[in-house]
């Protein structure tokens, strides 16, 4: 079985309960309600169905309920996979090419319209969604939050690090699995917040409606007087030759089989792109017991947090910058992948071309905001704010904060006579803040008591240590005036591990001098330690450099920040140098000796639903002198499940290979619904849960 | 410096882009003026596809019967797949009132040599596999109509008009004329000015506009209807079913399964929805897939994908408007397809050409039929 059996910081369920079910006739079993694809890949099955075009086999692909790539024939009926649940004696297919429409022939017989009122429609019950809500129930407004998970909290829940920000304003130094139960619990509190989970909006209407998709049974149309759109982003991906191969997915669909369902979907990752996503991806994958085998990005610089990159060079991942994906290999599931170095011109150097061996290649190259609702609404001339990434793509704490400021807008907007504080602006436009200046690490002499040392040397919106240490000994250096400044220790360390505890880049050790050649450092590590007290373990300095092993002297847990605290002794002149304990081995992270690989990046695909390369698109572009994406239409182009969530945002690109101005071509309409919905559903033949 | 043509057609849509490539076939200097970004952004696109010769009017008869000809051909003789498949038109028939009525249009339309005929409704239910049988009568059915992906056809015919010399303008608006003794000498538009032998109108909803800037009255007053789409799924019925009977809130509704596997529907709101926001409300949804599901309970399980609205450029007669103005020397009108373009375009191109080219009198009835200048009191029995 592929399951996460032990995890750091999430609890394994106990006693859920097992069903049985079928896959090809196969016995299979999984855990009753769990998601279908996750119970598949769970047992091994990565490949779902067979496309019509070249019998492309394909697998799990947004894990999201946007797109179609898990569709499954479930008890004779296609079904997307990611978002049923398993129930006992299922007897699920592949889906090969289309499937067959079932002679279900019964009369209808029941049918009917279902309309709720609110004032005020909240579309996402994430980190911007929640507080929004949150905020125009206590003012007396009655809201109807949707959300398509089936728990409230979006990404807040996929996510187990520890949060950046302030502790005041965001809950930072707390991981965002327990920020979603705290803004959970306080939305529950307003009787007057109706929530539907498992539920989407399918298309905002002129009329001043919305339509809903509810537990992928019923359709309800929702009047509302105001909305707010918070439903988050969607990844976006990238075009190398089979890109579509299952094991290549986004970085976000990795968490949620992760982290949300414990599913070890994989033994060896590579991740594409440095932000914090890609960051985090890996990080994530590790604490599942997954070798994260490399991350790689074009820039010549890591694109998220230095301390978040830090801490993954520390566990033992190697980041290649300047470098891109060449393509992916395998038969039916990703086998090899291959990156080489890019020149000036972002081109890729194929002398420098290394292959890894890895069975799944996570794409982490950025968000785009899912804003389509609120630019519908808008254009209606409707009262719609909107908020979290669908704004701008952020931190979730700045997200959450800036959710509150908008719950209050949308109240102001519907008459509320309230006043905003005009500081908290300034605040959200902090917490977003992108890195800023990189200082130079300080020299830090140890003395015979703990002291923190810090390794935080880049402007980042973050100061949980400053605010946790009891005695204060931990100040902002103040350059710029807020919480973007760098910590430093001033004096009074009373040794009680708190700042390390809280950092979410465990940038902070505390360290001390033993004697004249030796130091007893403090690490926090957020894995289950593979060691015991008297090994010799290998550890790094801030950026993943090797120091030297260092004998385990202490191990302590510290259970309300999930943390353990690795006491160490090292030698005098490294200890105030040693920043984390290396997880994973070197000979994990090598490339194979020879490189395989076929650059033809016009192959990849550009519109998965249809699987259009970038090579077709190409040559209709330029035959059809193509300057409306509507016309790409005309070979399907946008005309498959996902309605050209996906592959818009690829456009750009492909327009721009053709020798096209961007600016020139006109945008593709969107239209509801965003998602499919069965027609018995939106006739409301079955009862409302 | 004004630019001069032979021909320019005001509108790249259904009706003027074949039109277009009959027209340069003959040699002619062809220009399209076309205020939106491509050939067939207007209605075209959002049309469903269904082609049919089987009308209640000798015009419509004719000028569908070549359409389905040119359709029929256009991938052995130009080489364009637009998924043309041959699956008839079945009106299902549930109450004695249709029955009556789509009986007595059977004798004209069989008079016209039609393929069309009465079949029980044994063979209802073999062409569209459990059909609801309560009360079903039968229909009637004519099995050489069918239908084409309608962007794939536009652009069959946009590329081959190229081809042939067509000279397409887009994003260019035509923003007015001037006329001397009768005679459009120039016309201007948000980019240029143009001259042309003979200019034809063929802008569809937008019609009306066009005939206020030369003082003409154009009576084209589009409505919307609504459309939606289904994932694919395998070929399960044939052919177009629609329903005429009218319930509350809609007139007739119909579908097919197109050749992508996925099926097509549109209904016909009742009062109609005037004017030309083509804007999605709540109502449409769960109006038509309630009648749907009524008819053919199978369709229960089909997932809905896409939904959008588009304009019926109606007249008030349910007839196109067709032939040359009275008032304006070289003015052609070619418009008020009142939701069938689609199907009527092609032929009518070429119909239109030779009456243009070739001074050919033998469509004399036709433009007597559906000259702009009739008392449009008739009524169209098969909207």
């Amino acid at each position: 079985m592929h399951r996460i059996l032990q995890h750091p910081i999430l609890e394994i369920p106990e006693n859920r309960k097992k069903v049985r079910f079928f896959f090809k006739g196969k016995e299979f079993y999984g855990f009753e309600g769990e998601v279908v694809s996750s119970a598949l890949i769970a047992n091994g099955i990565q490949i779902f169905n067979i496309h019509k075009k070249g019998d492309t086999p394909q697998g799990l692909f947004c894990a999201n309920g946007q797109c179609s790539h898990c569709t499954v024939i479930i008890d004779g009926f296609p079904f997307k996979s990611c978002v049923t649940p398993l129930h006992e004696g299922m007897e699920i297919f592949p889906l090969v090419h289309l499937p067959e429409l079932p002679g279900d022939d019964h009369p209808l017989t029941k049918h009917r319209k279902i309309i709720k009122e609110c004032d005020v429609l909240v579309i996402g019950g994430g980190p911007s969604g929640l507080p929004a809500a949150i905020e125009l129930a206590k003012l007396g407004f009655s809201v109807i939050l949707i959300d398509d998970k089936n728990k409230l909290g979006g990404k807040l829940l996929l996510q187990t690090h520890k949060f950046f920000g302030s502790i005041e304003d965001c809950y930072a130094g707390t991981r965002g699995i327990d920020i979603a139960t705290i803004l959970e619990n306080e939305l529950q509190q307003y009787p007057n917040i109706t929530i539907y989970t498992n539920s989407s909006v399918v298309g905002i209407f002129k009329d001043q409606k919305a339509g809903v998709f509810i537990n992928n049974q019923n359709y309800v149309i929702i009047d509302f007087k105001g909305l707010i759109v918070s439903p988050g982003a969607r990844e976006k991906t990238l075009i190398f030759p089979e890109n579509n191969l299952p094991g290549v997915y986004g970085a976000g669909a990795f968490q949620t089989l992760v982290n949300r369902d414990l599913i070890h979907s994989s033994d060896r990752v590579f991740v594409v792109g440095s932000g914090n996503v890609g960051l985090i991806a890996a990080f994530h994958a590790l604490q599942a017991g997954i070798q994260a085998v490399g991350i790689c990005d074009i820039l010549d610089k890591v694109s998220g947090y230095k301390v978040h990159a830090d801490k993954i060079k520390r566990m033992g991942v190697p980041i290649y910058l300047k470098h891109t994906v060449l393509s992916a290999e395998g038969d039916g599931q990703v086998k090899k992948v291959t990156i080489a170095q890019v020149d000036k011109k972002f081109q890729p150097i194929l002398d420098t071309a290394k292959t890894f061996e890895v069975d799944t290649l996570l794409i982490a190259v950025g968000l785009t905001p899912v804003d389509e609702f609120y630019d519908m609404a808008k254009e209606f001339g409707f009262k719609v704010i909107k908020a979290g990434d669908a704004l701008e793509i952020a931190e979730a704490s700045s997200a959450m904060f800036g959710g509150r400021i908008a719950g209050l807008q949308m109240a102001q907007m519907l008459g509320k006579d309230i006043h905003i504080d005009p500081g908290w602006g300034e605040k959200v436009d902090i917490l977003k803040s992108k890195p800023g200046k990189i200082y130079a690490p300080v020299d830090v002499n140890l003395s015979e008591s703990f002291q923190p040392v810090i390794r935080c040397d880049e402007e980042i919106p973050c100061d949980p240590c400053t605010s946790i240490c009891p005695v204060n000994a931990i100040k902002l250096d103040e350059q710029l005036g807020n919480i973007m400044d760098i910590p430093r220790y001033l004096d009074g360390c009373t040794g009680c591990g708190l700042c390390i505890l809280i950092c979410p880049g465990l940038a902070i050790t505390l360290a001390k001098k033993t004697d004249e050649t030796t130091a007893e450092v403090i690490l926090p590590h957020e894995f289950i330690p593979e060691f015991k007290l008297g090994d010799q373990i290998p550890v790094t300095g801030q950026e993943g450099e090797y120091l030297e092993d260092a004998e385990v002297l202490k191990i302590r847990y510290n259970k309300k920040y999930k943390t353990y605290l690795v006491h160490i002794k090292t030698s005098l002149k490294n200890g105030a140098k040693i920043t984390g304990i290396q997880v994973q081995n070197d000979s994990a992270v090598l490339p194979i000796q020879n490189t395989s690989f076929e650059y033809i990046p016009e192959n990849g695909i550009v519109c998965h639903c249809e699987m259009v390369t970038a090579k077709e698109l190409i040559a209709y572009i330029k035959e059809h002198n193509i300057r409306d994406v509507n016309q790409l239409k005309q070979i399907r182009v946008g005309m498959g499940a996902c309605g050209g969530k996906n592959c818009a945002v690829l456009l750009p690109r492909i327009f721009a290979m053709t020798g096209i101005d961007w600016k020139e071509v006109t945008q593709g309409t969107k239209r509801p619904l965003s998602v499919e919905i069965p027609m018995y559903a939106l006739i409301n033949e079955e009862d409302i849960d | 410096m004004i630019k001069s043509y032979d021909i320019a057609i005001i509108g790249a849509g259904s009706v003027g882009v074949p039109l277009s490539l009959y027209l340069a076939q003959q040699g002619l200097n062809v220009l399209i003026l076309e205020k939106l970004q491509s050939a067939g952004r207007g209605q075209n696109r959002v049309a469903i596809g269904g082609i049919r010769a089987t009308h209640s009017d000798p015009a419509k008869i004719k000028m569908c019967l070549r359409t389905i000809d040119i359709i029929s051909r256009i991938e052995e003789e130009h080489g364009f797949d637009v998924d043309w498949i041959t699956g008839g038109y079945l009106f299902p028939v549930y109450d004695e009132e249709t029955e009556a009525k789509l009986k007595a249009l059977l004798e004209f339309q069989k008079h016209y040599q039609l393929n069309i005929d009465w079949i029980a409704s044994e063979e209802v239910d073999k062409l569209v596999p459990g059909i609801n049988p309560e009360k079903l009568r039968g229909g009637t059915y004519s099995p050489e109509d069918g239908s084409a992906s309608p962007l794939k056809v536009i652009d069959a015919f946009y590329m081959l008009a190229k081809q042939n010399g067509a000279d397409f303008h887009f994003n260019e608006e035509v923003t007015g004329f001037t006329v001397s003794d009768n005679i459009i000498t120039d016309i201007k538009t948000s980019k240029g000015h143009y001259s042309a032998g003979l200019i034809v109108d063929a802008a569809g909803a937008y019609s009306r506009d066009v005939g206020n800037m030369l003082g003409l009255d154009v009576p084209v007053y589009p409505d919307s209807h609504e459309a939606g789409i289904t994932e694919p799924v395998q070929r399960f019925f044939e052919p177009m079913v629609v329903d005429i009977r009218p319930e509350k809130g809609s007139a007739n509704y119909y579908f097919y399964q197109n050749a992508e596997g996925q099926v097509v529907f549109c209904i016909t709101p009742d009062p109609k929805i005037p004017g030309t926001d083509s804007d999605n409300t709540s109502v449409f949804l769960p109006q038509v897939i309630k009648r749907m599901t009524q008819l053919y309970p199978r369709l229960r399980n089909l997932r809905v994908r896409r939904t959008w609205r588009g304009l019926y450029p109606m007249t008030p007669d349910g007839f196109p408007i067709v032939g040359y103005s009275k008032d304006i020397d070289n003015l052609f009108l070619i418009t008020g397809m009142c939701g069938q373009g689609f199907m009527v375009g092609p032929g009518l191109g070429e119909i239109v050409t030779e009456i243009i080219v070739d001074k050919n009198n033998e469509y004399d009835d036709i433009l007597k039929q559906l000259t702009l200048y009739r008392s449009f009191t008739g009524e169209e029995m098969l909207k």
